[in-house]
């Protein structure tokens, strides 16, 4: 009998239960910590004190973050960064679906091959190029037949960056679009097609408008992935020549975890996160327009 | 369909099929040369990786990959590694799977709060999160630990999940939980018995994404291991760190044998791939 109540129970408690742990575990791995750092950005404090005993300093963690100039640096570069290689990718990928798309025997042999860059662990494509780039035995530099410190001077590392990002991820924007692709309907293509449009106005007229949601996602997710850049920097360059490739990730890294700064730190990370949410809330907030005037 | 129909003439159709092989050959080269290549370094001697000019052409020899498997900090962060990464995915799958079902199936008071906040987790940058979560684990110990790893990885490996089994919980038709209810089963009895066996294809999807996302990353496991704790990207790190330095046949062969792994769980779930990347974007 008690079991049997204990089941009832069980069974009208499901969806709580059910819920339960995500809750706790999101608030526990992302809640609380988000709101200790809100916390401490506005605390003086050390590694060394109590995880309450700081002092309140009020904005001056923001202030010194605001007068910094390796902060106000790293904000140009991370958009600059952002920027180009998100362009670069959503071209590349999206040539990569379109060739991809066309039915002809064997694709797929190439659609397998042109994935395996977005499997890879950044950490070893970063290592892997940053061979490639070596200034003495670098085969890219033999083919040149120059002889360029690519990874130490300021005018190519950031480039020589990106193309570690670009490599892995214009894959990853290629299946997503791919994806797309197959999914849109085939009618307003042939009737395009009946009525003699080229193919090059299809593409424009008809292909690009109905994949359009699918390349809000991809730049979403994108920009969203681009913005946080760690780690191919963080092995190909460190955030340098003269902070050249010093990402908003990179400098909240050196401050939190070299200069143990955990103030600025905190102050970097909420900056970064206010940053986001504002991306994320731009993407979301257009997807939904263009979702529901189309 | 394709866009052949639009090509007129049969010649102009094979035209137009050369010059598409062409460049979907050149960009397969162009993408698939740095991995070849170091490959290839991966199987040189010490002074064939130096020769000038490079060599196209030699005798591949495995001695790297023996020195490499020799090392035992190499062991010790495979090891470690596998610990960690399938450790985040049990516990992502424990916690996230029945949350997915609640998501999907029943409405409840916090289904906005649940969604944002899972959403956020997964979409705002780790660097944020990782600094408070250090301060926080460090107070209790927890760092250098494998295990701090492991909830750590939770922020990016159960939004994922979540969102992943969301999808095939809701494709799964109702009726078949509600004729189980209809027959006195319970809610929990219904999803153990009936609606788990049902989705084993989704729980294989989500834990091979999972375990790729939580076997490359590299930012929470650098700032929470130490040098026993540490996986094989830190480590990587490790060897690459400031100078390239002159061993290049050891690190391009551990980094063969890092990605290995990767590239296999990444294949067999090659079907599943754009519901893991584009999770959280595209329903809403």
């Amino acid at each position: 009998m008690a079991k049997r109540r204990s089941g009832a129970w069980l069974d009208r408690q499901f969806t709580r239960l059910a819920v339960l742990p995500t809750t706790v575990t999101m608030l526990c791995v992302f809640g609380l910590p988000l709101l200790f750092s809100a916390y401490l950005s506005f605390q003086g404090w050390s590694a060394a004190q109590g995880l309450f005993a700081g002092k309140f300093v009020g904005l001056d963690n923001f202030d010194d973050l605001l007068h910094d100039p390796d902060f106000i640096g790293s904000l140009g570069i991370t958009f600059l960064y952002t920027a180009v290689t998100v362009t670069a990718e959503l071209a590349i990928g999206l040539g990569i679906a379109l060739l991809l798309n066309i039915d002809l025997p064997a694709i797929a042999v190439f659609r397998t091959c042109l994935v395996i860059p977005m499997m890879i662990t950044p950490v070893v494509a970063s290592a892997c190029w940053k061979l490639l780039l070596d200034p003495g035995h670098g085969v890219i530099n033999y083919w040149i037949g120059e002889h360029i410190v690519w990874l130490g001077r300021t005018d190519t590392a950031l480039a020589a960056v990106a193309v570690v990002a670009v490599w892995q991820n214009a894959p990853y924007v290629s299946v997503l679009l791919l994806a797309g692709l197959r999914s849109l309907p085939h009618e307003p293509v042939e009737a395009a097609r009946i009525d003699g449009a080229s193919v090059w106005q299809m593409f424009w007229h008809i292909t690009l408008p109905l994949l359009r949601p699918y390349l809000m996602v991809a730049l979403l997710l994108r920009t969203i992935f681009e913005f946080r850049a760690f780690d191919n920097i963080y092995v190909m360059t460190g955030g340098g020549p003269a902070n050249a490739t010093m990402t908003l990730s990179m400098f909240t890294y050196l401050a939190s975890f070299v200069r143990f700064d955990m103030s600025l730190g905190a102050a970097a990370s909420w900056s970064m996160l206010a940053m986001s949410m504002l991306l994320c809330g731009f993407f979301i907030v257009t997807i939904r327009r263009r979702d529901t005037s189309a | 369909m394709s866009a052949l129909n639009y090509v007129g003439s049969k010649r102009g159709k094979l035209v137009f099929a050369g010059s598409v092989y062409a460049s979907l050959a050149a960009l397969t080269v162009a993408f698939l040369f740095p991995l070849v290549w170091v490959l290839g370094l991966s199987l040189k001697t010490r002074l064939q990786v130096f020769a000038d000019p490079p060599l196209f052409v030699w005798s591949p020899t495995l001695e790297n990959y023996a020195t490499v498997l020799q090392r035992s900090d190499f062991v010790q962060a495979f090891v470690n590694s596998m610990v960690v990464s399938t450790g985040a995915v049990m516990l992502s799958l424990c916690v996230g799977v029945p949350a997915a079902y609640a998501i999907a199936r029943f409405p409840f008071r916090g289904r906005t709060f649940l969604f944002f906040g899972l959403l956020a987790m997964r979409m705002l940058p780790p660097i944020a999160v990782l600094l408070p979560m250090y301060i926080l684990f460090s107070k209790l110990g927890l760092t250098t630990t494998r295990f701090s790893v492991i909830l750590a990885y939770t922020t990016f490996s159960l939004p994922l999940v979540v969102w992943i089994m969301r999808g095939f919980f809701e494709d799964l038709p109702r009726e078949l939980e509600e004729s189980a209810w209809v027959d006195g089963a319970s809610r929990q009895a219904a999803f153990v018995h009936v609606v788990l066996p049902l989705i084993r294809p989704g729980l294989v999807a989500a834990s091979i994404l999972c375990l790729q996302l939580a076997w490359n990353d590299f930012l929470f496991a650098a700032v929470l291991t130490n040098n026993n704790s540490r996986t094989l990207p830190v480590l990587m790190a490790a060897f690459t760190g400031g100078d390239s330095g002159t061993d290049w046949g050891g690190m391009t062969a551990s980094g063969v044998l890092v990605i290995l792994p990767v590239i296999i769980f990444s294949f067999a779930a090659q079907r599943h791939l754009v519901a893991g990347l584009s999770s959280g974007a595209v329903k809403g």
